[in-house]
């Protein structure tokens, strides 16, 4: 069997129409991954007991891999009656997977901000979530911008996983029609490419941000 | 089922989880030295042929290329196990995101060691050999048993090439006795059995290569 690459070429509408899954799936998780990753790190600050027991949880989701965290999810969900479609499974899935990870670079984050930032704002009176929300966040963001776009690409290259739950994204669209046509070759090295460049152009978008955060950080 | 059963039937797939681990290594290892090398030494268009390679590895989700591979390379006339498939992509992927901290290790030293050894009559060569290598290996540790934790968690990935690791043996227990709970719940404590140990490794390790200077302050 060679190499079609009439049959290659066919393959592109397939793959571009199962973009904007992928896209949305991608920026879903990237919320929801920051969002619970930011409670997790506050949290863990937040008391000494509780902290030891944060940290286990955090050290527990990023030692799991994340295909059986979505199969868990999938899987185990249903039984206790909560029954999800499978792309908002594998939207949960995603976003704590990565949350663990984004907990990580906000402590990094956090204690690159002064001492005094903190201070600062108790002196001021302000409340500890408002120190923290307006205080810190902002100041934070700036220091974590660069691995916060690294895990970003991450999670839109996580997105393959999806398809083993049957959401039809890049991978899941062109693994039907592989099955179907049982040719394999051609559909996997179009989705392979197209994933190439989709993750190049975001990763040098996420740069091109990085670099005018740091711009405008120049007092 | 008892929960120590389903454990044990797990485990049962813990060999092929090993072997593509340790057979990631050996591609993974000598591909993260010899294209951080490359990419710390060569200038232009040498300097782009090196990054595009790297690029390529690490911005397809492991899972296409996975798929990529072993669905591609038969038509070809290319026959490989699923054990290498799996050993290889992984190894490479993983390998390319270590290239990347070893260049950035080299990179981070001191110029003035490089004039040094050149001031001793040592050629390029041997200060690479001798002098910088050396020295980068301490800053690039941490990282390194970092990505060998990703490297194990990826092996969970060459159940969907029909290897039969200890996520596929959990799936075959799973159609067997139908406890989605227990078999998932006992999957993600197998692995966070093997990877737990490497992270807590990984933070004292890199807590005696880092200097410490803030830390750990509570918000």
């Amino acid at each position: 069997m060679n190499f079609d690459l009439h049959f290659a070429a066919s393959m592109l509408p397939t793959v571009i129409e199962a973009m904007p899954v992928t896209i949305l799936v991608a920026l879903v998780a990237c919320v929801g991954a920051s969002l619970i990753g930011f409670l997790l790190e506050t949290l863990r600050r937040s008391n000494r007991y509780l902290g030891i027991f944060i940290r286990f949880v955090i050290d527990f989701i990023r030692s799991t891999p994340v295909l059986v965290q979505i199969y868990f999810f999938y899987f185990v969900l249903p039984f206790y009656g909560v029954t999800l479609p499978a792309l908002g499974v594998g939207m949960i899935g995603l976003s704590i997977y990565y949350s663990g990870y984004l907990a990580e670079v906000f402590k990094a984050g956090i204690d690159a901000v002064p001492a005094g930032q903190f201070e600062a704002g108790k002196a001021l009176g302000l409340k500890r979530i408002d120190t923290v929300i307006f205080v810190i966040a902002p100041q934070m963001l700036r220091n974590i911008a660069a691995p916060m776009g690294n895990y970003f690409v991450s999670i839109l290259k996580s997105t393959p996983y999806l398809s083993v739950i049957g959401v039809n994204e890049m991978l899941g669209a062109s693994m039907q029609v592989a099955s179907d046509t049982f040719r394999y070759g051609e559909p996997m090295a179009i989705v392979g490419i197209t994933f190439l460049l989709l993750a190049v152009s975001v990763a040098q978008f996420v740069r091109l941000l990085e670099k005018r955060l740091l711009l405008s950080s120049r007092r | 089922m008892s929960f120590t059963a389903i454990l044990s039937g797990i485990f049962e797939g813990f060999g092929v989880t090993a072997t593509v681990t340790l057979l990631g290594m050996l591609y993974a290892v000598p591909f993260a030295l010899a294209f951080g090398i490359l990419q710390y030494f060569t200038r232009g268009w040498r300097n782009m042929l090196v990054t595009a390679i790297i690029e390529i590895w690490r911005s397809t989700p492991i899972l296409v290329l996975m798929f990529v591979f072993y669905y591609t390379l038969p038509g070809l006339g290319i026959t490989l196990s699923g054990i290498t498939v799996g050993a290889m992509t992984l190894g490479l992927h993983i390998g390319a995101y270590g290239s990347q901290s070893v260049r950035a290790a080299l990179q981070a030293l001191d110029r003035g060691q490089v004039e040094a050894g050149f001031a001793l009559g040592l050629k390029r060569r041997q200060i690479l050999w001798s002098i910088e290598l050396p020295q980068a290996f301490g800053a690039m540790t941490p990282t390194f048993v970092n990505q060998f934790i990703q490297l194990v968690k990826g092996t969970a990935l060459v159940s969907l090439i029909t290897l039969s690791d200890m996520t596929h043996r959990a799936m075959e227990i799973n159609q067997l006795t139908f406890d989605p709970a227990g078999i998932y719940s006992a999957l993600l404590i197998a692995y966070v059995m093997i990877c737990y140990p490497a992270t807590i490794f990984g933070r004292w390790l890199e807590k005696r290569t880092v200097p410490q200077g803030r830390g750990n302050r509570e918000l």
